[in-house]
């Protein structure tokens, strides 16, 4: 798992050089993965190839920013393909074309130390931690994480107000942080 | 209950949990981003909140991709020109360093096409012979049917003129025409010799004034060299 992670991060950093066999390489390894992200988000393969697509150009255009960032690189990678998806689910929705935020999301505050996390022992926990909440917190978190639920959306969902949903769901992060730092 | 609830600081982890999600929309989520460039503290908090989420990926299966989704990823990052010309007339070989400033002199009318098509078959080639001072480079581009021509050194033999010939395998050399003065010239390619470009040699013969009689070259070879695809 380690050197799999070492390895994916060797293939950004050269792609972050505007090395393009690494980037090809990069995909043959983790399109796979990102295109399943993509599908689980948007449920269309046409939408998803789409998404998964402008994923990677990200991915190209931005990978020597990845260093800076501080997170796993598989982390990184889900992460944008997760919001790249999710801002196009958005656009749908809202009929409108909002896709084209730039920025990932994902500025620079620098590495920590903390980082190296084992990811599947992490998947377990969050799991876990997830499970712990009231039912309907841990749906709205995995709602708004795969989903792209907005607190409106939520609030709807679950016919509460929205502020209500905000404060209610503030305390299911508050106990997810705790139960994840356990 | 009020429509903007004040947050108060230490709900900055709150506010980076739910940036990390995308739960807040419109100006609250603009502001929310702006704040992850100028503050580091919050983008590491928003980042320490997207680790936690990540998880949530690990248990989507893998999907392969659609076959043609590398093939138009790669097309849409890396467009046709696979490498620039300037670039090829680098690596071209058997040619002098002070030769190729020249060359790349006569390519930039090419460099500076507008647009983006891409001078997909570019041919170049360095015309000398020995006992001639005569030294010429050509570029052969396809695209725009011509051969550009720059004069390095030598002149034509006095009272004589130069003439431009492609010579082909099993064909007669077939005249491109008579060389007006001056060191840089574009000279037409004919388009039924484009199917046959890469096999080309130029070269120049002196002749008498008007050109070649007849259409043969008389007159020595003063310079030739075959193109070599850039």
């Amino acid at each position: 798992m380690n050197s799999d992670r070492d390895e994916i991060e060797r293939l950004i950093a050269q792609v972050a050089m505007g090395d393009r066999a690494a980037f090809e390489a990069l995909y043959d390894r983790v399109s796979a993965k990102l295109f399943g992200v993509s599908l689980r988000v948007l449920e269309t393969r046409a939408a998803a190839e789409d998404a998964m697509q402008d994923t990677f150009v990200k991915i190209w255009n931005n990978a020597d920013r990845y260093q800076a960032n501080g997170l796993s690189p598989m982390t990184w990678l889900i992460t944008i393909a997760r919001n790249t998806a999710i801002d196009r689910l958005r656009a749908r929705r809202k009929g409108q074309q909002d896709i084209d935020t730039p920025g990932l999301e994902l500025a620079a505050p620098g590495p920590s130390p903390e980082q190296s996390a084992v990811a599947s022992s992490e998947a377990a926990k969050l799991t876990g931690c997830l499970d712990q909440l009231e039912a309907d917190r841990g749906a709205a978190v995995r709602g708004a994480y795969l989903d792209g639920d907005s607190y409106a959306d939520l609030a709807a969902r679950f016919n509460v107000p929205l502020n209500t949903m905000r404060t209610w769901l503030r305390r299911g992060l508050l106990s997810l942080r705790e139960c994840m730092s356990l | 209950m009020s429509d903007h609830p004040t947050i108060p600081p230490e709900d900055d982890d709150m506010l980076a949990a739910e940036v990390a999600l995308g739960l807040t929309e419109g100006d609250e989520r603009a502001a929310a981003r702006t704040r992850m460039l100028q503050d580091r503290s919050f983008a590491r908090r928003v980042a320490d909140w997207q680790e936690r989420f990540a998880p949530m990926a690990e248990d989507i299966a893998p999907v392969s991709p659609p076959k043609g989704a590398r093939k138009a990823l790669m097309s849409r990052l890396f467009p046709a020109r696979r490498v620039p010309l300037m670039q090829r007339l680098w690596v071209w070989q058997g040619i002098s360093f002070a030769a190729l400033a020249t060359v790349a002199f006569l390519a930039l009318p090419l460099l500076q096409d507008p647009g983006e098509q891409a001078p997909d078959d570019v041919y170049a080639a360095r015309m000398v012979a020995e006992d001639s001072a005569l030294e010429l480079l050509a570029v052969m581009d396809m695209a725009r049917g011509d051969i550009a021509l720059r004069r390095v050194s030598g002149t034509a033999p006095e009272g004589r003129v130069l003439e431009l010939w492609a010579i082909l395998p099993d064909r007669a050399p077939i005249s491109l025409g008579v060389l007006p003065e001056g060191d840089v010239n574009r000279v037409a390619l004919p388009a039924d010799l484009a199917p046959e470009a890469a096999q080309i040699t130029l070269a120049i013969t002196d002749e008498p004034p008007g050109g070649a009689p007849g259409g043969v070259p008389t007159g020595a070879v003063m310079a030739a060299g075959a193109v070599a695809e850039l």
